[in-house]
């Protein structure tokens, strides 16, 4: 009961927030768009712990909510984005974007109303961390070592692009 | 644990590392050249795919709990790309002379780049899938942009960074709802309890979206936007292995995808699948029209060409997976044939344009007649590859239509859309030959290499055109592990 208390709590939060982050009625500064975002994360962190993951829930907090956003906040605040705070909103912009979200989610109601949830066996989640690192590195080793190079890539491509001089 | 089955991608990795590594201690003059110990490399793996690795048709090797599959199409698809990797390295070592710095990060990422693809073809998992394409795509929103001092590189590095991630966000939440419904991640394990599964409008939900961010790895209508931009703005070699190994990375797992994991759901899926390719056959054919940057042209007519490929997967027989693999390998010769070209003759004249090709009859006949040959194949006219590859995708969609005449329909706009892209293939043959004023007729002298990759290219074009015979047998062998 209490769960389901707060699953509609943490999900609504999450929906609101989100919603400010892209579309804030009372400001359009850039930065109060960030904490918003960081308040989403926050609030997805605890869907996750009501989904018994908490490694997840952790990560969620400490990597995006902590590091990722303050990383985002930090060059936000130095590329000044003064013309975003003045720029005006496109009416071909909004009516395409809402057709397209309206569409997308006309479909995914109608399938969620005729879905049979429940009737298939979901997944017991086990998020204890112990669990998630055997399967990691045992079942999912592949593409764990994988991505390893994928971050050696991303690594190489920041300092590429954004070395100050070219020699 | 057989990981001896990944060599390839272990071998490649390795000799990214190694670029990566030799260009600390190499002189800057040196550089330049690590491009051909790189693409030797490559040759030297090629070598050792075809004497060592050996698998019997229809057999299927895994190793990580069947995550990783070695079979005749991933074996394939590997030899593919190492192809296609091979020749765009020769092409970056000609345009490194355009390039300020980074050399030889641009040949490591081009590296893992094309490890990204190896393990794509082999992907028998949607975790695999995931990072193997993340791989793929997070290396090229880093070539895309290579050519930092041009703001036309920058604007393509960023458009495919915005759509990739979107795109990215479509196929992770396809995924989160396959798996939500299913628990299971394998092709494999998907396949035994997909049949049941046909019905639930959850799950193909899911697909739907999974399939959407295939679609835009290979730009099919709705997802094409981005790809005449990103050819455009990209530097050559990496617009050419976009064009070749990213595209044919998409199809691979679409193949898998589509025939190892939900065949059944893709067996109802004839419909959708006859809608996209036509729409994309007709928006690639129609959109190349007005163009007059060559890069851009090129880059409407890979969407066309995306379109006759999904003609193949539309058909949904035998057949038509192995034509797709077969218009697959004429493409590659094709495409980067004209791709070394244009890298050759846009560094001379620094302008994209159509008419910068004026009077390159006169200025190197190798070079205008492998364009020639190139426009001719990519049109689909006798005698060469491109011609029997379309040839063979219609033949598998009319041998569909009496079950469902909507494919005589496909086929029509199939041949309209051949019909169309005539006219501006031969606009660009007209360009080489026949143009009025050349404003430059300076003689282009391909280094030894480069004419070396052009001859394989036109004896490509040609031998798959002559005698198909071979490669046909090859392809119809290799589809055998799909449904």
């Amino acid at each position: 009961m209490t769960a389901d208390l707060l699953f509609y709590l943490f999900a609504a939060c999450t929906l609101v927030c989100g919603f400010l982050v892209i579309a804030n009625p009372f400001s359009l500064n850039p930065v109060t768009s960030a904490m918003f975002l960081v308040l989403t994360m926050v609030f997805l962190a605890g869907l996750f712990v009501l989904l018994h993951a908490f490694f997840l829930a952790a990560i969620q907090v400490l990597v995006y909510a902590g590091a990722v956003m303050v990383l985002f906040l930090f060059v936000i605040m130095l590329l000044d984005l003064k013309a975003e705070e003045r720029r005006r909103l496109k009416v071909f912009g909004i009516t395409t974007g809402l057709i397209a979200v309206g569409a997308i989610l006309f479909i995914f109601l109608n399938t969620l109303a005729q879905a049979p949830l429940g009737a298939s066996t979901t997944p017991e989640l086990e998020g204890t961390t112990m669990a998630l690192g055997k399967l990691l590195f045992t079942r999912y080793l592949l593409p764990f070592e994988v991505v390893s190079v994928l971050l050696l890539v991303a690594m190489i491509g920041a300092i590429f692009l954004s070395k100050k001089e070219l020699k | 644990m057989n990981t001896l089955l990944l060599s390839h991608e272990l071998l490649v990795l390795a000799l990214g590392l190694l670029v990566l590594l030799a260009d600390l201690w190499l002189p800057r003059g040196l550089r330049r050249h690590l491009g051909y110990a790189a693409a030797a490399g490559l040759a030297g793996i090629l070598l050792f795919s075809f004497l060592a690795i050996r698998v019997a048709p229809g057999e299927v090797q895994y190793a990580f709990f069947e995550m990783y599959a070695l079979d005749g199409l991933a074996l394939f698809f590997k030899r593919f790309s190492l192809l296609a990797a091979l020749m765009v390295l020769l092409m970056s070592v000609e345009f490194a002379e355009s390039m300020p710095t980074g050399v030889s990060e641009y040949y490591a990422l081009t590296l893992f780049a094309l490890l990204g693809m190896l393990l794509a073809s082999s992907a028998n998992d949607f975790a695999l899938l995931f990072v193997s394409l993340e791989l793929i795509t997070i290396t090229f929103y880093v070539l895309a942009s290579f050519h930092r001092s041009r703001m036309t590189s920058l604007e393509a590095g960023v458009k495919y960074l915005i759509i990739g991630a979107l795109s990215t966000g479509f196929t992770v939440y396809g995924i989160a709802l396959v798996y939500g419904l299913t628990g299971k991640l394998n092709f494999n394990e998907l396949a035994a309890v997909s049949s049941s599964l046909g019905g639930n409008r959850l799950f193909l939900f899911g697909m739907v979206l999974i399939l959407a961010g295939l679609g835009f790895k290979i730009a099919a209508v709705p997802f094409q936007i981005w790809a005449p931009d990103v050819y455009q703005g990209a530097p050559v070699p990496t617009t050419a292995f976009l064009a070749v190994g990213s595209k044919a990375a998409g199809f691979v797992l679409l193949l898998r995808v589509l025939f190892v994991a939900v065949p059944e759901v893709s067996f109802q899926w004839g419909s959708l699948l006859i809608v996209l390719s036509a729409i994309t056959i007709l928006y690639g054919n129609l959109c190349a029209i007005p163009q007059r940057n060559l890069k851009r042209l090129l880059g409407y007519s890979s969407i066309a060409h995306a379109g006759y490929l999904l003609l193949g997967i539309a058909a949904l027989s035998r057949d038509g997976q192995s034509a797709v693999l077969y218009y697959l390998g004429g493409y590659l010769f094709t495409l980067l044939g004209a791709f070394t070209v244009l890298c050759l003759v846009m560094r001379q004249v620094e302008s994209e344009d159509i008419a910068s090709l004026a009077g390159l009859g006169q200025r190197s006949p190798l070079l205008a007649a492998t364009l020639t040959l190139a426009m001719v194949s990519l049109a689909g006219l006798p005698p060469l590859a491109g011609f029997v590859g379309k040839f063979l995708l219609l033949k598998s969609v009319i041998a569909q239509a009496p079950a469902q005449p909507g494919y005589y329909g496909l086929a029509f706009v199939a041949i309209a859309g051949v019909v169309i892209s005539l006219y501006y293939y031969f606009g660009v043959i007209r360009a080489i030959y026949w143009s009025r004023t050349a404003p430059d007729l300076s003689p282009i002298q391909p280094s030894a290499p480069i004419r070396a990759a052009l001859y394989a290219c036109i004896a490509g074009m040609f031998y798959l055109g002559l005698f198909p015979g071979t490669l046909v047998n090859l392809t119809e062998e290799v589809v055998k592990v799909l449904r």
